[in-house]
C-alpha cells in the first residue's frame, strides 16, 4: 500500500479556491444574517401579536431542523418558489442565511434580555422615550454580551459550510472529494481535507475563546 | 429649620404630589390597600416601614414605572400622564435615584450626567457637558468626571447617579432606599449630598431605613405595614412619641441611634 | 403546482425503519459521547498532568474540523490506515462519538467548575476524601447545571445523524434522498422529513427546558 502525497500538491489550486469558496460563503452569510437577525429579533421583542408569533415560529422552525435538510430541500423549493434558476452557491448560501438568522435571532433577543431592567428603568426615569433608551443604553451594552455568542457562531457557520457540498457548490468539501474521486487517493485527499479545516479552523476557535475572556460579563 | 418649612408649605397648600387613595396589585398580592399622603412643595417625606411594605411600589409608581390599579397621583396639581407622552413629560420634572445606583456602564460619569439633558431635554452637547461639570462638583466628584462607573466606590457611584437626576433640574427628588447597598463607610456621603438639596429646599421623597436621616432631615415620615400608611406625622411624633403599636413594633426592632 | 403526498405513504415503512435507524443512532452516539465526554473530562481535571495537553488538543480539534469531514474520513479513510472495514452505521456512530465527545467534555469540565470552591472547602472540613467530594458533592450538582447544554448537544446530535446520510447511513436523510430520487417529488419528500424532524426535535428542547427548571434549584449553591 503505497500512498501518493504528491496529488495534494497537485491539486492545490483546487483546493485553494475551495477554501475561498469557504471563506465566501461564511462572510456572505454573516452579512446577510446579523441584520436579519436583528430585525427578527426586534420583532419578536417589540413586535404586534401576530409578528411575534410569527417571528418565534421562525426561529423555532430553523433551530430544529437539520441544516443538511434544509439544503437539499433550498435546493428543488427556492427555483420553484422564487421562480428563478438560482446557482446552487446561491442556494447553499439561502439555506445557510435562513438558519444563521434564526440562531443570531435567538442571540440578540437573549442578549437584550439580560440587561438588567433597572438600566432601562433609569434611562425612563430620565425622561426618554423606549427607542431612546434601548438605543443609547440597552443595545450598546447588549452588544458587548453579543459579540462572543456571535464569534462562535461564525467558527460553526465556517464549519457548515461544508454541508453545502452536497448540491456541489465548490467550497472545499466539494473540492476535496472530487479530487478523491478522480484521483482514487482517498486516504491522501480526504486527511488533506481535514488538515485544512483543522488549519483554519483551529486558530479561529482559539480566536473565540480570547473574546470570551476578553468581554466576559461579571455583574 | 425643616419643620418650620414644613408648616409653611403647608399653609400655602402647594402640594408638590398628592396620593389619592392609591391602590397597585401584583396578581393576587395586593402592594398597596389604598395609600393617601400630602407632599408639599420643599419638604422632605421619608417613607420608613418594614421589608415589602410598600414603599417602594409607591415611589415608583409615582413616576409611572409601575401602573396603579385604583386611586390617583397628581403631580404639581395634575394626574398622572396616562399616555406615554404625557408621562415622559412628568418624568423630566421628577429625579429618581435607585437603590443599585443604575449607572449606565458603558458612559463616564460625565457622560452619565450629561445623558439626560442631552437626550432627553435636548440642550446640544456644550450645555449638557457645562450642567454636568457643575452636577458633579455639587456632589464633589468634579475629578472623576472622566471615570467610568467600574472605577467607582459605591458611594461615589451613587453620587454621581444623583448628579445624573439633578442635571435635569427636577421640582422633585425620588430616592428609593439610596444607601441601602452601600457599604457603612459610605453612607455618609450620601445622605451629606442629600442634606445638601433639602437645605436648599428640593421637594424630596425617600425611602429609607437610615433613621437618623429621617429625624434630623426629614419634615414629614410616614410609616407603611401591609400597603398602607399607618401613621404619620413630624419625626419628632413618630420617633419619640409613636401613636400605633404597629409603629412601635417597628422601631423597636430597629437598632438606630438619633 | 400540485403536491401529492401518496409517495409518503406508498412508501412509509421505508422510511419509518430511516426514523429508526435515526433514533438509533443518535441514543447510540449520544451516549458513547457522554461517556467518553465523562472520561475525558475527569482525566483533565483530575487526571495525570501530561495527558491535559493532547486533550485539550483533541477537543479544540474537533471545534475546527466539521462533521461531514470527521464522518467521510472514519468511513473511507480510517478502514486504509486501520485495515479494518465497517459498515456505514459503524462508521457513523465512530464518527459522531469522536466529534462529539470533544463537546461534551467541555460542558463536563464547565459544570464542575462551575460548582463554587466553598462547596468543596466545606466538604473537606467535614473530613471527606477527594474522590467522596467529586462524587457525593461537586457531581450531583454539576450534573443539575449541565444540564441545558446536554439537553442542547442531545439536539445536534440528532441533527448531525442527517449528515450521516453523506455515508449511506440507511437514516431518515438518506431514505428521503432515495425516495426522493425514485419518485421525482422531492419537495413532498424532503417537506415530510422536515416535518419528521422538527417532530423529533422541538420536544427535545423543550423538554429539557422544563425538565431542568423542575430540578435547577438542586444545582444553585
Amino acid at each position: 500500500m503505497t500512498f501518493d502525497w504528491s496529488v495534494v500538491w497537485r491539486y492545490r489550486d483546487a483546493l485553494a479556491l475551495g477554501t475561498a469558496t469557504t471563506f465566501l460563503l461564511t462572510i456572505a452569510t454573516m452579512a446577510i444574517a446579523v441584520p436579519c437577525g436583528i430585525v427578527v429579533a426586534s420583532l419578536r421583542l417589540y413586535g404586534a401579536a401576530p409578528v411575534r408569533t410569527l417571528a418565534t415560529a421562525y426561529v423555532e422552525l430553523f433551530r430544529n431542523l437539520p441544516l443538511i435538510l434544509v439544503v437539499y430541500w433550498a435546493f428543488y423549493v427556492l427555483p420553484i418558489v422564487t421562480g428563478v434558476g438560482l446557482s446552487a452557491f446561491a442556494t447553499g448560501l439561502a439555506a445557510l442565511a435562513l438558519n444563521v438568522t434564526a440562531y443570531n435571532a435567538e442571540t440578540f433577543r437573549a442578549g437584550i434580555n439580560s440587561i438588567r431592567r433597572g438600566q432601562l428603568e433609569a434611562a425612563l426615569a430620565l425622561g426618554m422615550t423606549r427607542t431612546q433608551a434601548l438605543r443609547r443604553i440597552v443595545v450598546p451594552q447588549a452588544l458587548r454580551r453579543v459579540l462572543p455568542v456571535l464569534a462562535s457562531t461564525w467558527v460553526s457557520l465556517f464549519k457548515d459550510t461544508s454541508l453545502v457540498s452536497v448540491i456541489a457548490v465548490g467550497e472545499l468539501a466539494y473540492v476535496s472529494m472530487q479530487a478523491r474521486a478522480q484521483t482514487f487517493r482517498v486516504l491522501e485527499m480526504l486527511t488533506a481535507m481535514a488538515a485544512i479545516y483543522w488549519l483554519l479552523g483551529y486558530p479561529q476557535a482559539k480566536l473565540v475563546d480570547w473574546i470570551e475572556r476578553r468581554y466576559a460579563v461579571t455583574e | 429649620m425643616s419643620a418650620g418649612a414644613s408648616a409653611r408649605a403647608k399653609a400655602s397648600g402647594t402640594k408638590a404630589i398628592r396620593y389619592l387613595d392609591v391602590v397597585k396589585r401584583y396578581g393576587g398580592f395586593t402592594a398597596l390597600a389604598g395609600v393617601s399622603l400630602d407632599v408639599h412643595a420643599g419638604e422632605v417625606v421619608c417613607l420608613i416601614g418594614p421589608s415589602g411594605s410598600g414603599k417602594s411600589t409607591l415611589l415608583r409608581c409615582t413616576n409611572g414605572l409601575e401602573k396603579i390599579d385604583g386611586g390617583d397621583i397628581e403631580f404639581e396639581g395634575a394626574r398622572l400622564g396616562r399616555d406615554e407622552r404625557a408621562l415622559r413629560a412628568m418624568r423630566q420634572r421628577m429625579g429618581m435615584v435607585f437603590q443599585n445606583f443604575e449607572l449606565f456602564p458603558h458612559l463616564t460619569a460625565e457622560q452619565n450626567v450629561a445623558e439626560g439633558p442631552r437626550t432627553v431635554l435636548r440642550t446640544g452637547i456644550a450645555e449638557a457637558k457645562r450642567r454636568a461639570a457643575a452636577m458633579l462638583a455639587k456632589v464633589g466628584l468634579a475629578d472623576k468626571a472622566t471615570s467610568y462607573p467600574s472605577a467607582l466606590s459605591g458611594g461615589q457611584q451613587q453620587r454621581v447617579a444623583i448628579a445624573r437626576a439633578l442635571a435635569m433640574e427636577p421640582d422633585v427628588m425620588l430616592f428609593d432606599e439610596p444607601t441601602s447597598a452601600l457599604d457603612p463607610e459610605t453612607i455618609g456621603e450620601v445622605l451629606n449630598v442629600m442634606k445638601v438639596l433639602a437645605d436648599e429646599g428640593m421637594t424630596m421623597v425617600v425611602v429609607t431605613h437610615e433613621m437618623s436621616f429621617a429625624r434630623r432631615v426629614g419634615d414629614w415620615v410616614a410609616v407603611f405595614d401591609s400597603g398602607r400608611i399607618v401613621e404619620e406625622g413630624p419625626p419628632e411624633q413618630i420617633f419619640e412619641l409613636p401613636a400605633t403599636t404597629r409603629t412601635r413594633d417597628f422601631l423597636s426592632h430597629l437598632s438606630w441611634n438619633a | 403546482m400540485d403536491f401529492d403526498f401518496s409517495v409518503i405513504s406508498d412508501n412509509w415503512r421505508f422510511l419509518a425503519e430511516g426514523v429508526g435507524v435515526t433514533l438509533l443512532l443518535s441514543l447510540a452516539s449520544g451516549v458513547a459521547s457522554l461517556a467518553a465526554g465523562l472520561v475525558l473530562a475527569l482525566l483533565r481535571l483530575r487526571g495525570p498532568r501530561w495527558l491535559r495537553p493532547p486533550i485539550v488538543f483533541y477537543i479544540d480539534s474537533m471545534r475546527a474540523i466539521p462533521v461531514l469531514v470527521v464522518l467521510v474520513w472514519t468511513f473511507f479513510a480510517l478502514p486504509i490506515v486501520a485495515g479494518v472495514t465497517m459498515s456505514p452505521f459503524m462508521a457513523g456512530l465512530i464518527g459522531l462519538t469522536i466529534h462529539l465527545a470533544a463537546y461534551a467534555a467541555e460542558i463536563v469540565r464547565a459544570g464542575i467548575e462551575s460548582v463554587r470552591p466553598g462547596q468543596t472547602r466545606a466538604a473537606l472540613a467535614l473530613g471527606m476524601s477527594r474522590a467522596q467530594i467529586l462524587r457525593r458533592i461537586v457531581l450531583p450538582q454539576a450534573l443539575v447545571r449541565m444540564l441545558p447544554a446536554f439537553g442542547s448537544l442531545l439536539s445536534v446530535t440528532i441533527k448531525d445523524t442527517a449528515i450521516a446520510s453523506v455515508i449511506a447511513v440507511p437514516e431518515l436523510m438518506r431514505r428521503s434522498e432515495t425516495v426522493a430520487g425514485q419518485s421525482f417529488q422531492p419537495i413532498e419528500v424532503y417537506t415530510s422529513a422536515m416535518l419528521v424532524y422538527f417532530v423529533l426535535l422541538y420536544p427535545v428542547t423543550r423538554g429539557v427546558d422544563r425538565f431542568y427548571r423542575r430540578v435547577a434549584h438542586l444545582g444553585r449553591s
